[in-house]
């Protein structure tokens, strides 16, 4: 300790030097800061970020299990609900992890809030696995009470937790940094929706979250194959059903890609600081 | 062996947009451990440029800072453990609480839960924030908003605090309560680097005064040189910004 920061104690028996040595290395409590912000923040407006998924995902598989589902025969040796539900969970996960990502940052960016992680001693990676950290919390708490909805209407199986838990989590963090993305770019509310409305849901939708990819022509089989959201449901009713359409390994990775060319794009932003470092 | 400085300046330079604005053109200045600085100058004129480039919220162009040695931008984890700010503008989460505010902010730099909460006692009993520190942010007055600020810049102890306007809102009362605390800090050792319109705040608390205009350290030296001649700090202030105004 310097003479300096002796000189500066005005706390009487904590010395400075103790008090930051978790910053040398990783900066571990800074980023479990980050994540409880992010819970603070979700339970803060639970009925936008818990509720309002859940009874959403509850009305899809009340609709899918419980009207259509039992009057359509199993598919792929499992009940039709079954086959639909992980498509419903990832629809939740995606929506859960951007919302929570673009709107953190986005938050931050319009209040200035982002100068507070900017002084702080974050490095760019930790600054990554902040944010998307954070918004994965989210989408898992999410995932998590949808499952237990699933569970109450006999929809959920788990082959392979876990191929379910690496999928789950690696599809929120894909859409994590999609959401950060969107964030840096965007220069007012209405940008937050733009990717949201006329990129993600088209795909999620056209990615065969409620259907087969047999059901489909041939033409529609084989654009549905260049949909990138065909091979994280795949990915992930695979891990629950032991069911896959897809070849496992172009999914494996087409997801494994992304996370990593998705990360190193936005670490970079960061370095650069794009839209947030003057 | 002489001591290291507080904080360095060599040549900063901070060029902002297409149009290339020099909001700091090639400024050096050096503080020393222990002093009070008084950073004055117009709206515009490169204050907060500067104290962005120190404190990482923006990257300089060229030149080279450093903080007790350390370089903030090839180092800068190091650097900013170094540095506490109070900003200018409210840059919070408006829904978050005084006490919440400190918690955040003292975790990102890494301070454990046991010594964060002590060090948030002492802060909010000696910015007299015990009857709001559970309230929002939004829903405070000015001057408990500016000592709510203080107190997060404060929570990790930083070696150099910069203060952004630190008063701007607060009443006279508050304001000489605040002074009276600054100047207990500096006299403890803490470097404090102020900004302010008040020209009197810097005159009662500053040792050393800069003044900055378009980008230029255009005076600086000790207080007793901006008051020779019986004159106030403002006054030598107001003559050097109309000499350069012609």
């Amino acid at each position: 300790m310097s003479d300096n920061n002796k000189t500066n104690q005005e706390f009487s028996d904590v010395s400075n030097v103790e008090a930051l040595s978790s910053f040398k290395g990783v900066n571990w409590v800074g980023l479990y800061t980050m994540f409880r912000r992010e819970v603070i923040r979700t339970f803060r407006v639970v009925t936008q970020t818990l509720v309002a998924p859940v009874i959403s995902a509850a009305l899809y598989i009340f609709i899918f299990g419980s009207v259509i589902g039992t009057r359509i025969d199993d598919f792929a040796g499992v009940p039709y609900i079954s086959f639909v539900f992980p498509g419903v969970l990832m629809l939740s996960i995606i929506n859960a992890s951007f919302a929570s990502a673009s709107s953190a940052l986005y938050f931050m960016r319009f209040t200035r809030g982002i100068e507070e992680i900017l002084i702080a001693p974050f490095s760019y990676l930790e600054m990554l696995i902040g944010f998307v950290g954070s918004a994965v919390t989210r989408a898992l708490m999410v995932a998590f009470l949808i499952l237990g909805v699933g569970l109450l209407f006999g929809a959920v199986q788990l082959e392979h937790p876990i191929l379910f838990v690496l999928y789950v989590s690696a599809v929120s963090a894909i859409f994590a940094m999609l959401g950060i993305i969107v964030a840096l770019w965007a220069e007012g509310f209405e940008q937050l929706q733009v990717l949201n409305t006329f990129v993600i849901t088209p795909l999620t939708y056209l990615g065969g979250i409620f259907y087969s990819v047999t059901f489909l022509p041939e033409l529609a089989a084989t654009l549905t194959k260049l949909n990138p959201f065909f091979y994280f449901v795949d990915g992930i009713r695979s891990s629950m059903i032991g069911y896959s359409e897809a070849n496992t390994m172009i999914g494996a990775l087409v997801t494994a890609s992304l996370v990593i060319g998705l990360g190193t794009l936005v670490t970079q932003l960061f370095r650069r600081g794009w839209k947030i470092r003057n | 062996m002489a001591d290291t400085p507080m904080l360095e300046i060599k040549n900063l330079v901070k060029v902002y947009g297409r149009d290339e604005r020099r909001a700091v053109d090639d400024i050096s200045f050096t503080i020393e451990k222990g002093a009070f600085f008084g950073l004055l100058g117009p709206n515009g004129a490169g204050k907060s440029t500067t104290i962005h480039c120190i404190t990482g919220i923006a990257q300089p162009t060229s030149g080279e800072i450093l903080v007790d040695g350390v370089n903030v931008v090839t180092d800068y984890k190091t650097a900013r453990t170094k540095v506490g700010l109070s900003p200018q503008e409210f840059n919070v989460d408006i829904f978050a609480t005084p006490e919440q505010l400190m918690d955040f902010m003292g975790g990102y730099y890494g301070i454990k839960k046991e010594v964060r909460e002590k060090r948030i006692e002492e802060l909010i009993e000696r910015f007299d924030l015990q009857k709001h520190r559970h309230m929002k942010f939004q829903k405070l007055s000015g001057g408990l908003k500016r000592r709510a600020m203080l107190g997060r810049a404060l929570v990790h102890t930083p070696d150099l605090l910069i203060l952004d306007e630190p008063t701007a809102g607060v009443d006279v009362e508050q304001r000489h309560d605040l002074w009276q605390y600054l100047k207990e800090m500096n006299e403890r050792g803490k470097t404090i680097i102020l900004t302010s319109h008040y020209l009197e705040e810097i005159q009662y608390l500053c040792n050393e005064i800069a003044i900055i205009n378009n980008g230029k350290i255009v005076k600086q030296g000790s207080k007793e040189e901006f008051m020779r001649d019986g004159k106030s700090v403002e006054q030598t202030y107001l003559e050097v910004t109309k000499n350069l105004r012609k």
